[in-house]
C-alpha cells in the first residue's frame, strides 16, 4: 500500500506491506519494521538500530513522538476540494497570519503602507506574552481585516500584501 | 481522631499546582474543594479534589480571578482556608484582606507583606535600608519616558524595563539601543496592563553574564525565619524559568552561607510569613543584588523538596494554622541534586510559540528518583485562556551528572502527542557541554542555542514510516468498529484459577 505525507515542503511516499508481526515499510533506499507495541506506541526496527516512536493520527494528520522531538505529517486527502492540507503547510508571502489564536494588540502599519520583509507589522497576544508578526516580504498593505482589540484565529490573514511577483 | 488543622482548603488555582496542594492536603488528612471554569469542568484538578465546584466563564476575570465568587464558594462549603498556589490571585493583598473580612485563613502571607514585596519599587527602596545590596537603577517608577531616558543614560545600556507589580517575565523588556527605548517602555507598559492591571513599570542597569539565584525561606508566626538554601534558575526563554537546579554550581559554601543569611534579613525586614522566596542575582566575581521577593509558593518548590526532604505545602498549611515550622526542617541539608524542567505547551523548534489543542497521547515517564507534578492526562485540551504550562518533571540523584542524564531519558520518555513541547529543547540544553560545565547564565539560551541544528529530514522519514503504520492501524480499527484495543490475556484465557486453567 502507497501513502503519502507532507512534511514542510516535501513530499515522503511510503510503501506499506503487511507482515506475520508487523509491518515493513520502504521509503527510498531504507527499510522499516515496525510493530505495534501498544494504542499509539511502535517498535521500529532500521538496519538493526530500534527505538520506540509514539504516533496518533486525526484530522489529516499525523502526530509522531521521536525521543521528544515533536514532528507533525500533513497526509494529504482523496477530496481535492480539501487539498489544501498540503497547501495551508506552505508559507504565504502576501498574508500575515497571527502565529496562535490570540487577540490584536496593535497594528504597526496603515491601508496603502509600503512595507519592507521582516519590517514589524502587528502585535498579537495570547497565552498573556506580546508576539510581533514581521512582514514575509517587501509590498504594499493592500486590506486590514483586524483592528485592534480583536479576537483572532489563525485561519483569517490579519493582513493582505500587494506583492511584486 | 484528632481533629486536622482545617475543616476543609479551597484551592483557588487550576492544572498542576491546584493538584501538588491537593496531595498536601491530602497528607495532613485535610479534605479539599476545587474550583473551576467552565473550561475545566474535565481537568484533572477537578478530579483530585474531594468536592469540587464551577465558579465562572473561561476568562479568569470571571473564574479564577474573582475574589468574590472564591470568598463566597469557601462560605457556602464550609471552606476555612484557601491556598492560592502560584499565579491568578497568589500575589494579589486583596484576597487575604477579603479572606480576614470572611474569617476564612489565607495560607501565604499577609497583605501588608504582600503588599510592601509586591511593589517592587517600594520593595527595593525598604531592602536598601535593611542592608541588602541593589542592581543601580531608578528609585522610583518613571513617568515620562524622558524620566526612563535618564536613568537609562545614568545606570548604562543595556537597561531593562520591568513591572512594578510584575512578576514571570511579563512586562519585561531589556533594550540594547537609546532609540529602542520608547517602544519598548510602551510594551512592557501594555503587558504589565493585561497581565496585573497596573502598568507601572520601572528601570534598571542589566546585569551581564548575570545567574539568577534564589532563595526558600519559612518563617512562622512564632518568631522563626530560615532558609532552605538556593534554587538557581538561570535557564530562562524570554526572561521565564525553563530549567531549574539544586545546589547550584556557582555558589561556594561561603557565598551560600551570606546569601541564605541576606534571604532571612529580607524576610525579616518585611515582617513576611509563611513559605517565600528571595531572588538574588549572582555575578561572575559572586556579588549578589536582591532582585524581589515572590511572595507565594514557587512553580519550581519541588526540587528544594527533592534535596531537603522537606514537604513545603504541608508547612505553609502549618504554618497558616499557627503551628511550628516542623522540627524535621530545621535540620534539613542539601542532599544530592534535584533538576526540574517544565513543561509547557509551546514549541521549541520555533520560538517558543504557544501550542494549544487536545492532549492526543499522554504518557509519564517512571522510575526512581523521577517526580512529575502535572496537571495534564491524555483527557486534558490544552485552551488559550490559561498559562501553558502542562506539568513539570523532576529528576533526582546522588549527584549532577546522574540527575542531568536521568532527566534527558525522563524527558525522551514523557510522550505527548496533539500539542507541541519543549521536551527536545531542553534535552539539548541538557547536553550542551556549557550545562554540563554548569556555565548557566540567564542568557544562555540566546548565547548557545540559537545555531541549533534543526534539520530533521532523517525523523520524518521515520515519522512517515511510523505514520504508515498507524494508517493500517487505524484502517483496521475502522474495520473492526473503532476498537484498536488489543484484548489482554486475563480477558481471552477463560476461566481459571492460580496454577491451572479451567477445562470447560
Amino acid at each position: 500500500m502507497i501513502n503519502q505525507f507532507i512534511y514542510q515542503n516535501d513530499v515522503l511516499e511510503t510503501n506499506t506491506e503487511v507482515l506475520a508481526n508487523g509491518y515493513e515499510i520502504t521509503i527510498g533506499e531504507n527499510k522499516y519494521h515496525i510493530s505495534r507495541i501498544a494504542d499509539g506506541k511502535y517498535d521500529v526496527e532500521l538496519n538493526g538500530t530500534k527505538s520506540t516512536v509514539c504516533c496518533v493520527i486525526k484530522d489529516n494528520k499525523s502526530y509522531i513522538d521521536i525521543d521528544g522531538l515533536l514532528l507533525e505529517l500533513g497526509i494529504p486527502s482523496d477530496d481535492s476540494s480539501n487539498a489544501g492540507g498540503a497547501a495551508g503547510l506552505v508559507g504565504e508571502k502576501d498574508k500575515i497570519f497571527a502565529p496562535m489564536p490570540g487577540k490584536v494588540v496593535k497594528l504597526l502599519v496603515k491601508d496603502g503602507e509600503e512595507v519592507k520583509a521582516k519590517q514589524p507589522m502587528v502585535i498579537v497576544e495570547a497565552m498573556k506574552m506580546e508576539h510581533q508578526v514581521n512582514s514575509p516580504s517587501d509590498g504594499k498593505v493592500k486590506k486590514i481585516n483586524f483592528a485592534d482589540g480583536d479576537q483572532v484565529d489563525t485561519e483569517t490573514p490579519i493582513i493582505e500584501l500587494d506583492i511584486e511577483e | 481522631m484528632s481533629k486536622t488543622l482545617f475543616n476543609k482548603v479551597l484551592v483557588a488555582n487550576r492544572g498542576e499546582i491546584a493538584v501538588r496542594i491537593m496531595n498536601g492536603c491530602r497528607l495532613l488528612g485535610i479534605p479539599t474543594l476545587a474550583v473551576y471554569s467552565t473550561a475545566d469542568k474535565n481537568a484533572v484538578h477537578v478530579r483530585t479534589a474531594d468536592e469540587a465546584v464551577e465558579i465562572g466563564p473561561p476568562p479568569p476575570n470571571e473564574s479564577y480571578l474573582s475574589i468574590d465568587k472564591i470568598i463566597e464558594t469557601a462560605k457556602k462549603y464550609n471552606c476555612d482556608a484557601i491556598h492560592p498556589g502560584y499565579g491568578f490571585l497568589a500575589e494579589n493583598p486583596l484576597l487575604p484582606e477579603a479572606c480576614e473580612k470572611a474569617g476564612i485563613v489565607f495560607i501565604g502571607p499577609s497583605a501588608e507583606a504582600m503588599r510592601l514585596m509586591g511593589n517592587k519599587v517600594e520593595s527595593r527602596i525598604k531592602m536598601a535600608d535593611a542592608g541588602v545590596p541593589l542592581i543601580p537603577g531608578m528609585k522610583s517608577a518613571g513617568a515620562s519616558i524622558e524620566e526612563f531616558r535618564q536613568a537609562a543614560d545614568k545606570a548604562g545600556y543595556p537597561v531593562l524595563i520591568k513591572a512594578a507589580a510584575g512578576g514571570g517575565g511579563k512586562g519585561m523588556r531589556v533594550v540594547k539601543n537609546p532609540e529602542d527605548l520608547q517602544a519598548s517602555v510602551e510594551a512592557a507598559k501594555r503587558e504589565a496592563k493585561n497581565a496585573f492591571g497596573d502598568d507601572t513599570v520601572y528601570l534598571e542597569k542589566y546585569i551581564e553574564d548575570p545567574r539568577h539565584i534564589e532563595f526558600q525561606v519559612l518563617a512562622d508566626n512564632l518568631g522563626h525565619t530560615i532558609h532552605l538554601f538556593e534554587r538557581e534558575c538561570s535557564i530562562q526563554r524570554r526572561h521565564q524559568k525553563i530549567i531549574e537546579e539544586t545546589p547550584s554550581t556557582a555558589l561556594s559554601d561561603d557565598v551560600r552561607k551570606k546569601m541564605g543569611e541576606a534571604a532571612v534579613n529580607v524576610t525579616e525586614a518585611a515582617g513576611y510569613r509563611n513559605a517565600g522566596t528571595v531572588e538574588f542575582l549572582l555575578d561572575k566575581n559572586s556579588n549578589f543584588y536582591f532582585l524581589e521577593m515572590n511572595t507565594r509558593l514557587q512553580v519550581e518548590h519541588p526540587i528544594t523538596e527533592m534535596v531537603t526532604g522537606v514537604d513545603l505545602v504541608v508547612e505553609q498549611i502549618r504554618i497558616a494554622a499557627g503551628l511550628e515550622i516542623s522540627e524535621y526542617v530545621f535540620n534539613a541539608t542539601q542532599r544530592g541534586h534535584a533538576i526540574e524542567c517544565r513543561i509547557y505547551a509551546e514549541d521549541g523548534e520555533n520560538n517558543f510559540l504557544p501550542s494549544s489543542g487536545d492532549i492526543l497521547y499522554y504518557e509519564e515517564p517512571t522510575g526512581p528518583g523521577i517526580r512529575i507534578d502535572s496537571g495534564a492526562d491524555g483527557l486534558s485540551a490544552i485552551g488559550v485562556e490559561y498559562d501553558p504550562i502542562i506539568a513539570k518533571l523532576i529528576t533526582y540523584a546522588p549527584n549532577r551528572e546522574l540527575a542531568i542524564s536521568k532527566m534527558i531519558s525522563a524527558l525522551k520518555d514523557y510522550k505527548i502527542l496533539g500539542i507541541k513541547t519543549s521536551r527536545k529543547f531542553m534535552i539539548e540544553v541538557l547536553k550542551h557541554p556549557e550545562f554540563i560545565a554548569g556555565r548557566t547564565y540567564t542568557d544562555f539560551i540566546e548565547r548557545n542555542m540559537s545555531d541549533r541544528n534543526m534539520n530533521y529530514e532523517a525523523e520524518a522519514e521515520l515519522a512517515a514510516a511510523v505514520s504508515s503504520a498507524a494508517m493500517m492501524q487505524s484502517s483496521k480499527a475502522v474495520a473492526v468498529g473503532n476498537r484498536e484495543v488489543t484484548p489482554s490475556p486475563w480477558q481471552t484465557i477463560g476461566p481459571w484459577e492460580i496454577g491451572q486453567r479451567i477445562s470447560k
